[in-house]
């Protein structure tokens, strides 16, 4: 009787244990890192580049080459093509050990399943609360970097990538407090949509976070989505009238000449005081990398120095 | 005839201008509060020459806003009113010559390929790219003396086309091409005078012009005959006041953007409102749209002021125009179709011979599509089944589910046309492809991490719901073809609207479902594909026990009644078969593929006439152009994929176009 209840529970149990020794981050998966990673996502790609590790495929080498260009991509990484229809057939032929996709891609999951284990790490995700979730992307783009360290057997690599954007910051919030109150002003910071519309990050975004570093005030107070921004027309952004405004590159192609036309525009507090900048691409859906060219960007436009 | 819309029993010259109020009154007082608001009354009088910030927002953003919903709103409406005039097509709109497609699709190319002619104003490249496209549109016409049918035939396929471009401009450069989404939705949103000072003139100019042509455009309505017996030029006039029309609604979509439906909203409220003369029509139109966009402009600034994101209002303005149609709709006066007795019945000479030619072709097709392709070593044929079978699992779906797909389509286009006696009739156009993408979005949004099952049935509810607001709307008027054919031209808009809504508040999702819009089979897996086809066969198998019915349908009520056919039942009978086809359909390439409006058109180009042979061949047709695209679409930008949907479009309408020139 005894016998007959333990002898299923024993084989249960063990059942049990090698599950949890097969399952993803466990021992025995980390003695043995995925070789031929395929990386869908280009905030996923730089960590990846970051810690040293070149990717066999990532979506989308264009864009990626244009909106987040560093870490830079090396030659020989094949193309997949768009981040949301990534090429199938192409994918299977390079047999990949492990996919690394983010939640908007949950849809093409059941399909990447069929050709590899999919790992979906994310770093932006609506949740059931609605739009304004109180996201920290900077927290969980650190807890991400650590997660694909144990995935690529890259743990003190993902510890300096770590402590080096920390310090990173560190030094760039130096540089700024030594530039005084000028290098403090609240800043919009948007990417142009067309010469009426923008979107201004703030709330839930990236770029937030790295403002709350480096001891800078966003201008923008309004609530934003999930992605951490939300899109006004230009009219809006007289409320600050201390503000500064950064725009990022690249802006579509005409806005830069129908602005300068623009009364309105000419009338804004920033546009009259020129203190209005472009800065470089960087990924506002990065993770750390992203993080650290933004903040060595944002030195080097409020201080006119390289950090 | 054009049809004449009334309200019975009620006095419409009262109705007309308390309806206008009704939709201005509102308008004004938000307006006016929203504008003291920014600014108070007393210093209004300082707009004149404005100096502090709060002077120049509201002179040079909230001033010029107001008025160009109001300068759009009048010109769409006149422009409306004409179109419906000349092409004596209630649903004719701006956008069914052509004019709004070319402009977007100027503006696309603009932006990739020369971009410093944006820096001479955006205004003249969408100009010119409309002019274009209408031109085009009038030369496919012209063999035909511009007569209404080709002419709007000729319109939609050209509009057809140079979206299908733009869309895959937008799909490959994403990322550069966000503003056009904005312009796309329709914003009014205003930072000086310069459009507003683009636009007044030629609203000028377009007015003054219909006064001249209003006496000959009167004598029109009398029908070609009377008027020609009595010296009109039809041929002239019918130019004369469609160039009129072109010209104002390329104003429009040029100078601030796309607001399609207001053109629409605007005759067909005052028609509703008991409009009757052309003159009251050509008053009324204008003024009621442009009340109409004031209102919705407004509500939609009001809405702004709580969520703080910038609602696109030609986008709502569909959000709202689309109900009202549909509740007025049961008040229209039921009518026959638009183009009786002008679907071609002569027979031909040898088609079954074609149509077996046609079938070959289609197994090669499917043979090529899945033996050859790209990889990481380049072009290469397959014909080693050992090393094609890991390939299958990628490409036998998507083929297998496409011809499906595709031949379905093609016959629910098929019946419909015949059904409603209208070319311009296809299961895109009644609704229900609309109804299905309306199901699938909701899903996608409110429960993103679905998995596809849930998407297949939430899809399968939206097409159903679609298919039962049609039967109850049309029950009352024993399935009037053009009432179910504006129903659905009303769900068609509310489902741009929401896509339109979505898109410009820049959601990445906007991406992922525009690929489905434009009808990717990427997601489609063994057991769609399976479901998909199965039920091809069952449903295609069907299909010739319903010859009858569609040789007779289009010789009209009277007739069909005299040859012993129950319209009601008939109609229900092929809405459900035409319903359950376009659904599946749907889920696999899309609400757009525009197949079901093509196939039977290239049918009957190829020369086949009979139903039975007309059938098979727009359902062969159907189903090798959807194949051919959907390895196209793999193919062409590898490793980038284009939708079968928007390939299929970009195939079929440049050859819809040359038959079109060609033969009648």
């Amino acid at each position: 009787m005894a016998c007959g209840v333990f002898v299923p529970r024993a084989i249960h149990a063990l059942v049990l244990a090698v599950c949890l020794l097969l399952a993803p981050g466990s021992s025995l998966w980390a003695a043995e890192p995925a070789r031929r990673i395929v990386s869908l996502d280009w905030g996923l790609t730089e960590t990846l580049l970051a810690l040293g590790v070149v990717p066999v495929a990532v979506a989308d080498v264009p864009g990626y080459r244009g909106w987040v260009v560093e870490p830079a991509l090396p030659e020989g990484v094949v193309d997949l093509g768009s981040r949301f229809e990534p090429n199938l057939e192409q994918l299977q032929q390079l047999k990949p050990d492990l996919i690394l996709a983010t939640p908007y891609q949950n849809p093409l999951k059941p399909l990447l399943e069929r050709i590899a284990p999919v790992e979906t790490i994310a770093i932006y995700e609506e949740d059931a609360s609605g739009r304004d979730n109180g996201n920290h992307p900077l927290e969980r783009a650190v807890a991400a970097t650590r997660h694909l360290g144990s995935l690529t057997d890259r743990q003190s690599e993902a510890e300096r990538l770590i402590a080096d954007t920390d310090a990173l910051f560190t030094a760039a919030r130096q540089r700024l407090d030594a530039a005084g109150a000028e290098a403090h002003r609240p800043l919009y910071i948007a990417t142009s949509v067309d010469e009426r519309h923008v979107w201004l990050y703030a709330r839930n975004s990236l770029f937030q976070d790295v403002f709350d570093r480096l001891g800078l005030s966003n201008a923008w107070q309004a609530e934003t989505n999930f992605w951490g921004f939300s899109s006004a027309g230009y009219d809006e952004l007289a409320d600050a009238p201390e503000a500064r405004l950064l725009l990022l590159r690249p802006l579509p192609s005409g806005v830069e000449a129908s602005l300068a036309r623009n009364p309105l525009w000419n009338a804004l507090p920033f546009v009259r005081a020129q203190r209005v900048a472009l800065i470089d691409p960087v990924l506002m859906f990065g993770t750390l990398p992203a993080s650290g060219r933004f903040a060595r960007l944002l030195v080097l436009t409020l201080t006119g120095a390289p950090l | 005839m054009l049809a004449s819309l009334s309200l019975r029993g009620r006095d419409s010259r009262a109705l007309l201008p308390a309806l206008f109020l009704l939709l201005l009154l509102p308008a004004l007082a938000m307006a006016v509060y929203g504008l003291n608001d920014r600014l108070p009354m007393r210093e209004w009088p300082a707009l004149l020459a404005p100096h502090t910030l709060p002077q120049i927002i509201a002179s040079a953003s909230l001033l010029p806003r107001s008025l160009a919903a109001l300068l759009c709103g009048a010109a769409l409406g006149l422009a409306g009113a004409l179109f419906q005039h000349v092409l004596r097509n209630r649903m004719a709109a701006p956008e069914t010559v052509g004019a709004a497609g070319g402009a977007q699709l100027a503006l696309a190319l603009t932006t990739l390929f020369a971009p410093s002619l944006l820096d001479g104003g955006r205004v003249w490249v969408a100009f010119g790219g409309g002019l274009i496209a209408v031109a085009l549109v009038f030369a496919l016409a012209w063999r035909q003396k511009l007569e209404p049918l080709p002419l709007i035939l000729a319109g939609m396929i050209v509009t057809l086309y140079c979206g299908a471009l733009g869309s895959a401009l937008i799909l490959m450069n994403e990322q550069y091409l966000v503003s056009l989404f904005v312009w796309g939705s329709g914003s009014l949103v205003q930072n000086d005078w310069s459009a507003i000072r683009l636009l007044a003139p030629m609203l000028a100019a377009g007015m003054m012009a219909c006064l001249l042509l209003l006496r000959p455009l009167v004598l029109l309505e009398l029908g070609d005959e009377a008027a020609r017996s009595l010296g009109v030029p039809l041929f002239a006039l019918r130019a004369a006041a469609l160039a009129v029309a072109v010209f104002l609604s390329t104003a429009v979509i040029s100078s601030i953007g796309l607001f399609g439906f207001i053109g629409l909203a605007g005759p067909t409220l005052a028609s509703f409102a008991g409009a009757r003369t052309l003159r009251q029509r050509l008053l009324w139109s204008p003024l009621l749209a442009m009340a109409l966009l004031w209102l919705t402009d407004q509500t939609v600034q009001q809405i702004d002021r709580l969520l703080g994101d910038p609602l696109p209002t030609g986008a709502i303005t569909a959000l709202f125009g689309a109900p009202l149609i549909l509740l007025l709709l049961p008040q229209m006066k039921a009518h026959g179709g638009l183009w009786q007795g002008t679907v071609s019945v002569i027979r031909s000479a040898a088609p079954w011979r074609r149509v077996i030619l046609l079938a070959m072709l289609v197994l090669a097709a499917a043979i090529v599509a899945l033996c050859w392709g790209r990889g990481p070593q380049g072009w290469r044929w397959i014909g080693d089944l050992h090393e094609l079978t890991p390939l299958l699992p990628w490409r036998l779906p998507r083929s297998a589910a496409a011809l499906a797909a595709g031949g379905m389509l093609a016959a629910a286009g098929m019946i419909l046309q015949r059904l409603t006696a209208n070319p311009m009739a296809s299961p895109e156009v009644l609704g229900i492809t609309s109804g299905a993408a309306i199901g699938m979005i909701s899903m996608l949004y409110i429960a993103p991490s679905a998995a596809g099952f849930t998407h297949v049935v939430a899809a399968s509810a939206g097409a159903l719901g679609v298919l039962l607001v049609i039967l109850l709307l049309g029950r009352r008027s024993a399935f009037s073809p053009d009432r179910i054919l504006l129903a659905g031209i009303a769900l068609g808009a509310l489902f741009d609207a929401l896509t339109a809504v979505l898109t410009a508040n820049g959601d990445p999702r906007a991406v992922i479902l525009l690929n489905w819009t434009m009808g990717s089979t990427y997601r489609v897996d063994g057991a769609q594909a399976t479901l998909t086809v199965g039920i091809a066969v069952v449903l295609l198998g069907l299909t010739p026990l319903i010859s009858r019915w569609l040789t007779i349908l289009p010789l009209g009520d009277g007739t069909s009644r005299s040859l012993g056919l129950s319209l009601g039942r008939t109609r229900l009978l092929l809405l459900i078969m035409t319903a359950a086809m376009t659904a599946t359909a749907t889920l696999v390439i899309g609400p757009l593929s525009f197949i079901g409006l093509m196939a039977p058109h290239l049918a009957r180009m190829l020369g086949l006439h009979t139903v039975p042979s007309q059938m098979a061949g727009a359902i062969l047709s159907g189903g090798l152009l959807m194949l051919a695209a959907d390895w196209a679409g793999r193919m062409v930008l590898f490793p980038f994929q284009l939708p079968a949907g928007l390939m299929a479009t970009l195939f079929g309408a440049p050859l819809v176009m040359w038959l079109l020139t060609r033969k009648r």
